[in-house]
């Protein structure tokens, strides 16, 4: 046999497995985590009474599970008191039952995490489910979701989460969400771009920007997640908001994001 | 005999003395030593199988590797798993196999509405023998026990393989409120009873369940 590679650096890559042994681990009913992940990309859930899901990430369940899309019926109480935007409601399946459910999203890393009598807000991509003791609204920051209360939720990510504490600025793409501390505000970075020529090269791009010139910016105490990529999951949608005067954003598509960097509607005259 | 082991998780090193492997056709990444690099025709199953294949579409394109040395696979970036067979037979879809020690026997299997759920035909591959198999897996899949009193449902999407003494079959959801624009996105499962082990891998693939 020619052995040319020694085995690989300790810590890189998955177990290895000698050859002979019993190979990859096998769980069954009794040994699945319960509220743990699996492994990065596969999250087990414990269930006895009702979770929510987003659509199409349940990859496995054990035990007596039913799945409910979201509307009338006998959920609608359950409902009521979790959902406070039902535009989005169509986006969400009720899992009820007793087993043990595995929640994956496209091998993304997968975390959970737990909220005691607290808020959160996070990129609606991103979360994939949710224990009923939380209340899921819609941010009045376009694409992202609010969940409030006590409990247990699930996110995907692209690659590891980071926690940082403000005051911190970071990049639009890296962020996941934000928790108890107040909505981020933009940053831009411009001062280099000084001048005639500074302004010219802001417009036309002409001499080359940074491309990192616009950040958010989180003041406050609380805590900030990143994703350790710069590639944004796509996002679900967050339902519209009926425009009246005193909204952010324009009459036209809150996603869109109004009119102009200072957003602004028409006047309500 | 051929010793199949991971580098990283994602290449596939077997070390060939003499011996043969059926891989996936070009999915050789780099070899030392001195290697033959032989397609087969039809999976590689003879004439019977050439056909069955063709009748069937559960398609698949095979080479024999054969000589002395390592051979390195890897297959789009996809994590791989090695399986290990004692007699036992592995239901897998070609898209999912890899890499089979000459010792196993392939074939196909009717799969039913299984199949054409996951978007796949209505047949699958079989590897029967004793030795071992490599899969790939969008994720490192999972493994799971079925047992009688503990049956499994798993979402067609995400199905990779199972082996051992399962009966499957097909639970749907489906109801007058799919229709009316509340569908649960859940729509579909394969039910697995009996004994036996499941893989599934933590990505679902676009299939009919999904989009319902």
């Amino acid at each position: 046999m020619s052995q040319g590679f020694g085995p690989p650096p300790p810590g890189f890559g998955p177990p290895q497995y000698p050859p002979g042994a019993g190979g990859p681990v096998v769980h069954d009913a009794h040994t699945l985590p319960a509220d743990d992940n699996v492994n990065p990309y596969t999250f087990s859930v414990h269930l006895d009474g009702q979770w929510f899901l987003q659509r199409g990430k349940m990859i496995a369940y054990y035990g007596q599970i039913d799945f409910h899309g979201l509307g009338h019926g006998p959920l609608d109480r359950l409902v009521a008191s979790s959902f406070h935007s039902p535009l989005h409601a169509a986006q969400w399946v009720v899992a009820q039952g007793r087993g043990r459910m595995l929640l994956a999203d496209r091998a993304f890393d997968i975390n959970s995490y737990d909220l005691d009598q607290g808020n959160l807000t996070i990129r609606s991509g991103n979360l994939l489910a949710f224990s009923p003791g939380l209340a899921l609204k819609q941010s009045i920051i376009p694409g992202f979701l609010t969940l409030i209360g006590t409990g247990k939720f699930v996110a995907a990510s692209n690659g590891a989460v980071v926690f940082v504490e403000p005051p911190i600025r970071v990049d639009p793409q890296a962020l996941v969400g934000w928790a108890d501390c107040p909505s981020p505000c933009h940053h831009y970075d411009h001062s280099y771009l000084r001048g005639v020529l500074g302004g010219v090269r802001m417009l036309t791009g002409l001499g080359g920007l940074s491309g990192e010139e616009h950040q958010f910016e989180f003041a406050g105490a609380g805590q900030v997640l990143l994703q350790s990529s710069e590639t944004l999951m796509d996002g679900i949608d967050t339902g519209s908001v009926p425009w009246e005067p005193g909204m952010p954003g324009g009459p036209e598509g809150m996603a869109g994001g109004g009119r102009g960097p200072g957003g602004r509607g028409p006047l309500p005259f | 005999m051929a010793l199949f082991r991971l580098q990283g998780s994602r290449v596939l090193a077997v070390d060939l003395t003499d011996d043969a492997v059926k891989a996936r056709n070009g999915s050789m990444v780099a070899y030392t030593g001195k290697m033959t690099f032989k397609r087969l025709t039809g999976g590689g199953e003879g004439l019977r199988g050439l056909v069955t294949r063709r009748v069937t579409g559960e398609s698949m394109t095979v080479m024999e590797v054969k000589g002395f040395g390592t051979c390195f696979f890897a297959e789009s970036a996809a994590e791989i798993n090695l399986v290990r067979l004692d007699g036992e037979k592995l239901y897998v879809e070609a898209s999912n196999l890899l890499c089979t020690e000459a010792t196993l026997r392939t074939g196909t299997s009717f799969t039913g509405l299984r199949g054409a759920s996951e978007g796949h035909g209505l047949f699958t591959t079989t590897v029967e023998g004793s030795g071992q198999a490599a899969l790939t897996s969008a994720g490192p899949a999972v493994v799971l026990r079925v047992t009688p009193q503990t049956p499994l449902s798993v979402d067609p999407g995400a199905y990779v393989a199972h082996t051992g003494n399962l009966r499957q079959h097909f639970q749907s959801g489906v109801n007058w409120r799919t229709f009316a624009g509340e569908a649960s996105g859940e729509a579909f499962q394969i039910r697995f009873e009996g004994d036996g082990l499941v893989y599934v891998q933590p990505s679902e693939r676009v299939t009919v369940g999904g989009q319902i």
